[in-house]
C-alpha cells in the first residue's frame, strides 16, 4: 500500500495543478465555498452534462482531487487517531454517499472515473485503520509535532510510575518480592563481575539460582565466576612456584605448581610446568606421567609435545621422544628446548 | 427510468432456480405458471425436437437422460480439459465437447452443440417467462445471483446467459451477501454474520460485518465443487456397489436411464432422511437379469446414519472451509453475532449439527432456505433501480481470490489480493525486454497458488503496436479492475506517452462477442416463432369461441328468417366470413385470421340481433 505521510495542516488547501478559474459564479453565492477551502473549479467540469446536482459535482471534484494527499482519518472525515470502529462507521457513511451504486442509471461522463476513485481511496483508509496493529502503526507516522511530544512525556511518566508501582509490590507480596531480591542479588553479582570481584559475584549467582532454580543465567554466570575466581588463585599459586624455582627451591616449587594445576583443573599450562620440575628434579616417572596428562589435555599445545619429548629422551627412548619434539616444532617452529634436544637426538655423536 | 418498470432478482442455482421481486416494498417470490416456486435448473431437448425447460424437462429426465442437461451451473465459465470437467464428463448422461475455440465446454444435445450460457439462458429466459406472466408486462431488468466464490469466467458466463435470455442484468451478486441482506430486511441489524451456503452444486462462506443498513463482507471463501450433488452421488455409489455385490456385477453406471432413476431415487432420499431416520429406497424392473433371466429390482433402506456415514468427509470439509475463511477476516468465533444457514443442503440435521458445534451457537434458518437468496437479489435490484431516500441499502463485496498475473518462471504474482472490496482496480507497470519490443503478452489469472498453472486462466492479452524503442523505454501501465459484479477488465497505456493501447484478448473460457451475436440473432428467431405461434394460438382459440357461438346462434337465427324476408344477404355474407375463418384455422394463416377477426365480430352481433329479434328469451345474451 502507498503511504501517505503529508503535513495535515496543509493537507486540506493542497490544490490540483492546471488551468482552473475561479469557480464560484456569482450567481451561487459564496456560502459554501469554504467548504472546499478555496478550491478552484473548472467551470467545464461543472457544466458537464450529467444527472448530478451542482453541490455533488463540487464535492465529487474537490475530494477527487485532493483525497490522495491526505491522512486515512482526513479521507474518512475524521480527527487523527480516532479508533478503528469510529473509522468503520465513518466508511460506511461516506459509502452510502459516494458508492457508484448509488448513482445506477444516473448518466456520469467524467464523474464516473472520480467516484470510483473516491471509494477506492475510502476503502483503502478503511483497510488501513480497521486494522489495530496497522492503526497503531499509521498513526505514530503520521502523528502531528505537538502529539509526538505529548506522546513522549507520556511513556516517560509511565516508566517513572511503572517503577514505582513495582517498589510496592515488592515490599508487600511475598512472590514478588523473592523476585524483586532475585533480582536484586543479580544485579550486584554482575557489578562484582565488572569488578572483577569473582568471588563476591559467583556467591551473589549462586545465591540467586538456589532462590529460583529455573533461573538459567544466574546458574551459568555462577560457573563461570567460579572458574574465575580459580584462576586467579592459580596465577597466585603459580607466581610462587616460579619464586620457589629462582631460588632453586624446587620441592617447593613442585608443590605450588601442584597446588595451581589443582586450583585450574582445565589449565594444561600448569600440568606442563609440573612435568618441567619434576624433569628438573629427575623425578622421571611423575614428569612422564604429567606430560602424557598434559599432550591428552591439550592435544594442540606445543609446550606439551616439548616436555614430553623431554622426558622420553632423558628416558632414552629416542624414537618416540623424536616423534614428540617433532610434533612440538610442527606447531611452534621456535621452541629452542625441542630444537636443541631434537639435535641432540639427531646427532648422538656430539654427546 | 420508468418508475415502475418490473425487475427481478434471479437466484440461478445448479439444482433449482427461484426468481423474486419487490412489491410495494415487499420482496415476493414469484411462483411459476404451474405454480410453483421453485424451477428445476434443467433443460431438455424432446425426441421431437422441442426445447423444455424446468419440471417439464426434468420430468421425461429418465426417458431422455442423454438429451438432458442439469447442473449446467458446474460447468459454466470453465475451461475444457479441467480436473472439474473431467470429473464431470464421468458421470453426466449428456456428452460434453470442447467449444470451437477449444476453451470452453459445449453439450451435446440431439446432434447440436450448445454453448454452456445458452444452456442457462433458457433456464433464466423460462423464469423470466414466469415473471412476465406475473407482472401482464415486458421484463427486462435483472439481478442474478452466483456463489462467492465464483471467478471471474464464472461470472461472465452467467451474465452472458443473462443476455441471451434478453434480459438486461444490473448486477451480478454473492449468494451468501444476498441471503444476508433477505435475512437483515426489514430489521436493525449492527453484527457480524457467517453465511453458510450449502446449494446443490456449491458450497459458500461469507464473514459479513452489518450496521446501518451496509453488508459489509469482510472475508469469503467456498468450493464451487461441493454441494447437494456431491451428497446424491454417495448415495448413488453405494446403491451401485450393493447392486453389484447382490447381482453378480451388474453394472448400473452403463445405464443411462437406471443411472437417471437412481439419482432421483438417491435425491428423495436424502430429502426424506432430513426428517425421518430411514427412508425406502424402491425401484422395480431396474436392470434387466443377464441371460435372458427376470428383470431385476432395487430394494433398499438408507438410515440417516448411513448417509450421515457416507458424507462425514464432506461435512467436515464445510466446517474446515468456514474456519478458515473466519481465520481470512480476522474475526473470533464468538464475534460472530449471528450464523446463517442459506441453501436447501443446510436442512441436513449433520449440517447443521456440525455448524452448531464450530460455531457454539445455534444458527438461524428462513422458513424456505431455497428462496432466500432470490428474495436478497430481488431486493439489491430494488435498491439499485428505485433508491429511495432513507431506505438506502448497500452491498460491500469483495473479491473472492487473488488476481494476478504470469510471471519469469511460471510464478504467480498477485495484483489484486482476495477479500479486496470491490470495485477495485490496480496499476501494474510493464517494460520492453528487447530493443524495438512492439508487444507484450499478458495471461491474467485467478486463484491461491504461487505456481502459476495451479490457477485459473482468465485470458492472454497482448498489447501490440508498441512505440520502437530501445528496451526498458516502453513503460506500459496497465490498469487491472475489478466491477462491482466481481468481473476483471484490463485496460493500457502507454506511461510516458499517454496513448491508450490496444488490448486483445487472445483466450479466455467464455463466449466470443461474434458467437455471442450469433446466438443472440437465433435466439431472436426462435423468440420470433414462440411468440408467433403464442399469437395464433390464442387468436385461434378467440375465433373458434366465436364460431361456436355463432353455431349456438344458428337455428334460433334460420327460424327468423324464415319469418322475415330482411337480412337474407347479410346472413349469406356472414356465413361466408365463418368459412373462411374456418379455412384460415384450418391452414395455420396467422394473417388472414387477423384479417377475418373484425369480420367475424360483427357477424357474431348480426346474429345476436336477429336470434334476439326472433325469440327473446332468458338465454338473450348481454
Amino acid at each position: 500500500m502507498r503511504e501517505r505521510i503529508v503535513d495535515p495542516a496543509n493537507a486540506r488547501g493542497l490544490h490540483s495543478g492546471g488551468r482552473l478559474t475561479a469557480g464560484r459564479s456569482p450567481g451561487e453565492g459564496g456560502v459554501k465555498a469554504d467548504r472546499y477551502q478555496g478550491f478552484l473549479f473548472n467551470p467545464a467540469d461543472l457544466s458537464e452534462d450529467v444527472d448530478l446536482e451542482v453541490d455533488r459535482r463540487r464535492e465529487i471534484l474537490y475530494l477527487a482531487a485532493s483525497m490522495d494527499g491526505w491522512t486515512h482519518w482526513q479521507a474518512l472525515g475524521l480527527p487523527w487517531n480516532a479508533s478503528a470502529s469510529e473509522a468503520r462507521d465513518a466508511y460506511r457513511e461516506k459509502a452510502k454517499v459516494f458508492h457508484p451504486d448509488r448513482f445506477q442509471g444516473r448518466r456520469l461522463g467524467a464523474f464516473r472515473p472520480r467516484l470510483e476513485r473516491i471509494f477506492r481511496r475510502l476503502t483503502e483508509a478503511r483497510d488501513a485503520l480497521s486494522d489495530e496493529a496497522s492503526r497503531a502503526a499509521y498513526a505514530r507516522k503520521t502523528a502531528p509535532p505537538e502529539e509526538v511530544a505529548r506522546s513522549a512525556a507520556r511513556s516517560i511518566e509511565n516508566d517513572v510510575r511503572a517503577r514505582e508501582r513495582r517498589a510496592r509490590l515488592a515490599r508487600t507480596n511475598p512472590m514478588v518480592s523473592r523476585a524483586a531480591r532475585v533480582q536484586e542479588l543479580m544485579e550486584r553479582g554482575r557489578k562484582a563481575r565488572e569488578e572483577e570481584r569473582f568471588g563476591d559475584a559467583a556467591r551473589d549467582f549462586l545465591t540467586a539460582s538456589a532462590m529460583d532454580p529455573t533461573l538459567v543465567e544466574a546458574r551459568s554466570l555462577a560457573e563461570d565466576a567460579k572458574k574465575r575466581v580459580g584462576a586467579g588463585k592459580a596465577r597466585d599459586l603459580w607466581e610462587k612456584a616460579r619464586t620457589a624455582e629462582l631460588q632453586h627451591d624446587l620441592d617447593r616449587a613442585q608443590l605450588h605448581a601442584e597446588a595451581a594445576s589443582d586450583a585450574e583443573p582445565g589449565e594444561p599450562r600448569y600440568v606442563v610446568y609440573v612435568a618441567r620440575l619434576a624433569l628438573l628434579r629427575g623425578a622421571l616417572e611423575t614428569a612422564r606421567g604429567r606430560a602424557e596428562a598434559a599432550v591428552r589435555a591439550a592435544p594442540s599445545l606445543a609446550t606439551a609435545h616439548e616436555i614430553l619429548g623431554e622426558v622420553l629422551a632423558a628416558q632414552g627412548e629416542s624414537g618416540p621422544a623424536r616423534k614428540a619434539l617433532e610434533r612440538a616444532l610442527e606447531l611452534d617452529d621456535g621452541l629452542d628446548g625441542a630444537l636443541q634436544c631434537l639435535r641432540k637426538l639427531r646427532w648422538s655423536f656430539l654427546r | 427510468m420508468n418508475e415502475n418498470e418490473p425487475f427481478i432478482g434471479i437466484d440461478l442455482g445448479t439444482t433449482n432456480s427461484v426468481v423474486a421481486t419487490v412489491i410495494d416494498g415487499v420482496p415476493r417470490v414469484i411462483a411459476s405458471r404451474t405454480g410453483q416456486t421453485l424451477t428445476p435448473s434443467v433443460v431438455a431437448l424432446a425426441k421431437n425436437g422441442k426445447r423444455l425447460v424446468g419440471h417439464m424437462a426434468k420430468r421425461q429426465a429418465i426417458t431422455n437422460a442423454e438429451n438432458t442437461v442439469y447442473a449446467a451451473k458446474r460447468l459454466i465459465g470453465r475451461r475444457w480439459g479441467s480436473p472439474e470437467v473431467e470429473d464431470a464428463r464421468k458421470v453426466l448422461p449428456y456428452e460434453l465437447v470442447p467449444g470451437p475455440e477449444g476453451n470452453d465446454i459445449r453439450a451435446m444435445l440431439g446432434g447440436r452443440t450448445f454453448a454452456i450460457p445458452e444452456i442457462s439462458a433458457l433456464v433464466l429466459a423460462e423464469l423470466k417467462a414466469d415473471a412476465e406472466a406475473f407482472f401482464g408486462r415486458r421484463v427486462t431488468k435483472a439481478v442474478i445471483t452466483v456463489p462467492a466464490y465464483f471467478n471471474d469466467g464464472q461470472r461472465q458466463g452467467t451474465k452472458d446467459a443473462g443476455r441471451i435470455a434478453g434480459l438486461e442484468v444490473v448486477r451480478i451478486i454473492n449468494e451468501p451477501t444476498s441471503a444476508a441482506l433477505a435475512y437483515g430486511f426489514g430489521k436493525q441489524m449492527e453484527k457480524k454474520v457467517a453465511v453458510i451456503d450449502l446449494g446443490g452444486g456449491t458450497f459458500d462462506v461469507s464473514i459479513l460485518d452489518v450496521g446501518k443498513s451496509v453488508y459489509d463482507v469482510i472475508a469469503v471463501g467456498g468450493d464451487t465443487y461441493l454441494g447437494g450433488e456431491d451428497f446424491d452421488r454417495r448415495v448413488i455409489d453405494w446403491l451401485v456397489f450393493s447392486f453389484a455385490q447382490e447381482h453378480q456385477g451388474i453394472d448400473l453406471r452403463q445405464d443411462k436411464m437406471a443411472m437417471q432413476r437412481l439419482r432421483d431415487a438417491a435425491e428423495r432420499a436424502k430429502i426424506e432422511l432430513s426428517e425421518t431416520s430411514q427412508a425406502a429406497i424402491h425401484l422395480p424392473f431396474l436392470a434387466s437379469g443377464s441371460e435372458g433371466k427376470a428383470a431385476v429390482h432395487l430394494d433398499r433402506q438408507l438410515t440417516r446414519e448411513k448417509l450421515e456415514e457416507l458424507t462425514q468427509d464432506l461435512v467436515d470439509k464445510t466446517i474446515q472451509v468456514a474456519d478458515r475463511t473466519l481465520r481470512d477476516a480476522g474475526v473470533r468465533v464468538g464475534q460472530i453475532g449471528e450464523v446463517l444457514l442459506v441453501g436447501g443442503m443446510t436442512r441436513m440435521p449433520r449440517v447443521q449439527q456440525a455448524v452448531r458445534q464450530h460455531f457454539g451457537r445455534e444458527p438461524s434458518r428462513g422458513v424456505h432456505p431455497e428462496e432466500v437468496v432470490a428474495l436478497g437479489a430481488a431486493i439489491q435490484a430494488h435498491a439499485l433501480l428505485h433508491p429511495q431516500k432513507g431506505k438506502e441499502v448497500l452491498l460491500l463485496d469483495v473479491t473472492p481470490q487473488n488476481l494476478g498475473i504470469l510471471v519469469v518462471g511460471g510464478y504467480f504474482s498477485t495484483v489484486i489480493p482476495r477479500n479486496t472490496t470491490v470495485p477495485t482496480s490496480q496499476s501494474h507497470l510493464f517494460t520492453t525486454v528487447q530493443d524495438n519490443q512492439t508487444s507484450v503478452r499478458i495471461a491474467v489469472l485467478q486463484g491461491g497458488s504461487d505456481k502459476a498453472v495451479e490457477n485459473e486462466l482468465l485470458g492472454e492479452f497482448v498489447l501490440d503496436g508498441l512505440r520502437s524503442s530501445r528496451r526498458g523505454e516502453v513503460e506500459i501501465e496497465v490498469n487491472f479492475d475489478i466491477s462491482a459484479d466481481g468481473i476483471v477488465g484490463v485496460s493500457a497505456r502507454d506511461s510516458a506517452t499517454g496513448a491508450r493501447q490496444s488490448i486483445t484478448v487472445t483466450a479466455t473460457s467464455g463466449l466470443t462477442e461474434a458467437e455471442m451475436r450469433r446466438i443472440l440473432e437465433e435466439n431472436m428467431d426462435e423468440m420470433l416463432t414462440r411468440r408467433q405461434v403464442g399469437d395464433f394460438e390464442r387468436l385461434r382459440d378467440r375465433t373458434r369461441a366465436v364460431i361456436a357461438e355463432i353455431d349456438g346462434l344458428s337455428p334460433r337465427v334460420k327460424e327468423a328468417l324464415a319469418k322475415s324476408r330482411f337480412g337474407k344477404d347479410a346472413v349469406v355474407k356472414a356465413e361466408d366470413v365463418v368459412g373462411r375463418a374456418r379455412a384460415a384455422i384450418e391452414a395455420r394463416d396467422l394473417q388472414q385470421m387477423i384479417a377475418v377477426e373484425e369480420q367475424l365480430d360483427r357477424a357474431l352481433q348480426l346474429f345476436k340481433g336477429l336470434a334476439g329479434g326472433a325469440a327473446p328469451g332468458p338465454k338473450d345474451p348481454a
